[in-house]
């Protein structure tokens, strides 16, 4: 069921011409920020390999091209979700889906998994144009896929958040701004922190700083941990949301 | 979907295929809290053959009352046993009994008629094979051959509620509840409306919602009249004296 489920909310999206033009804007940035990154490392090669240590193409291009890609994940997240329960309520079609025997969690999971196949459609974008490099030159695989593993999980997190946004209201443009609300708060928290225990707490929930390790090639469980708990977190909360519809009706 | 056995099976008593073992069994349906309009005290039980035609004024009920038979609204008292599956106990199977057409077809303007017709069989747990079968049935049954391949947002009204009645059909459901079936149908489709709903009757139990009388007259078995909220009268259809009935009872 959630595969039927995940195969509809993706080909609904791909029908979107609104999809269409935000992955031809992400693509188009991509390539910006790679050729204007490649170029950048070509200037500074000769100096860069001087050091004790250089750094080689893949770990400039991973800190440089694709840790700020992040950022643009994070905000394309939300507004590929957006549609997911919004536009069901809007269009009164959840009747369908309330009076079908689907559960609560096959209809989270599926429409979350739909939402994430295309947006990792994306994510192996970018990924794969530094990865076509190795045509041209060595690449270093594992800290190519600890990158690629940080933008996954990420969007994992983000896309959860954006779809329990879009299962509290009927409006996409409320559930957009608050999700990118919380998204944002959630990245800033980063650069708030400081040495006294308070703030080093703020900085622990920050998306930047667990993200950071995977573009230097460090994948860490409790990294890996944040975004699973808060992917399972905003899932489990959209469960709860669908459950009291049924209790109160729909928004 | 797996099988499971109804719950008045499994306890030992009549299964509903028993003669005479109510389809739909609803006791003392009570609803307070929604944002939809509430109802109190609703009881109905219904047979094989029934196809009764729920009455009442706006805003007395009708919707409410179809969406807690269907199971998209929980009681806050009551109970309802579909085909012999408890609603409360076994949400999906009882859901998987029903058809349901609420009074805004749910339909997504993107897809097209076979596409989502599909889904719709898919997700009330019908197979592939199943669905493709069911699928050339319902396109014959409900005259859609001439559309199946188009686009649902460039159809008429009365074409969506035709698409609207076979996703509440195409998975043969032991009850159909339909909300309003007759709107924005002409004199032509509301004659076939009725052809339809007569012939589906023979196997299946229906319940509808309408303001018309003379569908009732011209469709019905019996008629169950809703009043602010409460079920005030609930017989045979006789016919005749059916003004006189509805006007004592919401008078």
């Amino acid at each position: 069921m959630i595969g039927i489920i995940a195969r509809h909310e993706g080909a609904s999206l791909l029908r979107s011409m609104q999809v269409w033009i935000i992955m031809a804007l992400l693509a188009g940035l991509f390539g910006f920020q790679f050729l204007k990154q490649l170029e950048v490392f070509l200037s500074v090669q000769a100096r860069l390999a001087l050091q004790d240590h250089p750094v080689g193409l893949t770990g400039f291009m991973s800190v440089r091209y694709l840790e700020p890609l992040a950022l643009a994940f994070t905000l394309a997240a939300p507004l590929f979700a957006m549609r997911s329960f919004s536009d069901e309520f809007r269009h009164q079609t959840y009747a369908l889906w309330q009076s079908s025997p689907v559960s609560a969690v096959s209809l989270t999971l599926g429409k979350f998994l739909g939402v994430y196949t295309v947006l990792l459609l994306s994510v192996i974008l970018a990924i794969g144009m530094l990865g076509i490099m190795q045509l041209m030159t060595p690449i270093d695989w594992p800290l190519l896929l600890s990158a690629g593993l940080g933008l996954s999980l990420c969007t994992a997190a983000c896309t959860a958040c954006g779809i329990y946004f879009s299962s509290l209201t009927r409006h996409s443009l409320i559930a957009i701004v608050a999700s990118l609300a919380l998204l944002f708060i959630s990245w800033m928290l980063g650069s708030a922190g400081g040495d006294t225990l308070p703030l080093q707490g703020l900085t622990d929930l920050s998306i930047a700083t667990h993200l950071h390790g995977f573009f230097q090639g460090y994948v860490q469980t409790r990294n890996i941990a944040f975004f699973a708990l808060m992917t399972a977190l905003f899932l489990g909360l959209t469960i709860i949301r669908l459950d009291s519809l049924r209790q109160k009706g729909q928004p | 979907m797996a099988l499971h056995t109804p719950d008045s099976a499994q306890a030992g008593n009549a299964t509903p295929a028993d003669i005479g073992a109510p389809l739909l069994d609803a006791h003392s349906l009570s609803l307070r809290h929604a944002s939809d309009a509430g109802v109190a005290d609703i009881s109905l039980s219904l047979q094989r053959g029934d196809i009764v035609g729920l009455l009442g004024l706006n805003g007395a009920g009708k919707s409410t009352t179809l969406r807690l038979l269907c199971g998209a609204l929980v009681p806050d008292a009551g109970s309802v046993q579909v085909n012999g599956y408890s609603m409360s106990d076994n949400p999906l199977q009882a859901r998987a009994q029903i058809g349901y057409l609420p009074d805004q077809p749910p339909l997504y303007d993107d897809m097209r008629v076979n596409e989502y017709l599909t889904l719709t069989g898919r997700i009330r747990g019908l197979d592939r094979a199943n669905t493709a079968r069911r699928l050339s049935c319902i396109i014959d049954q409900c005259a859609l051959g001439d559309v199946r391949r188009k686009i649902i947002g460039t159809l008429s009204k009365g074409f969506r509620q035709r698409i609207g009645l076979a996703q509440a059909l195409i998975h043969e459901p032991a009850v159909v509840l339909l909300d309003e079936p007759a709107n924005g149908l002409d004199p032509q489709q509301m004659e076939g409306m009725r052809q339809l709903i007569s012939d589906i009757g023979r196997n299946q139990t229906i319940i509808f919602s309408t303001h018309l009388l003379a569908e009732v007259k011209a469709t019905c078995n019996r008629v169950a009249i809703i009043h602010s909220g409460r079920l005030v009268a609930d017989r045979p259809c006789s016919g005749d004296d059916l003004e006189t009935v509805f006007q004592e009872a919401t008078s």
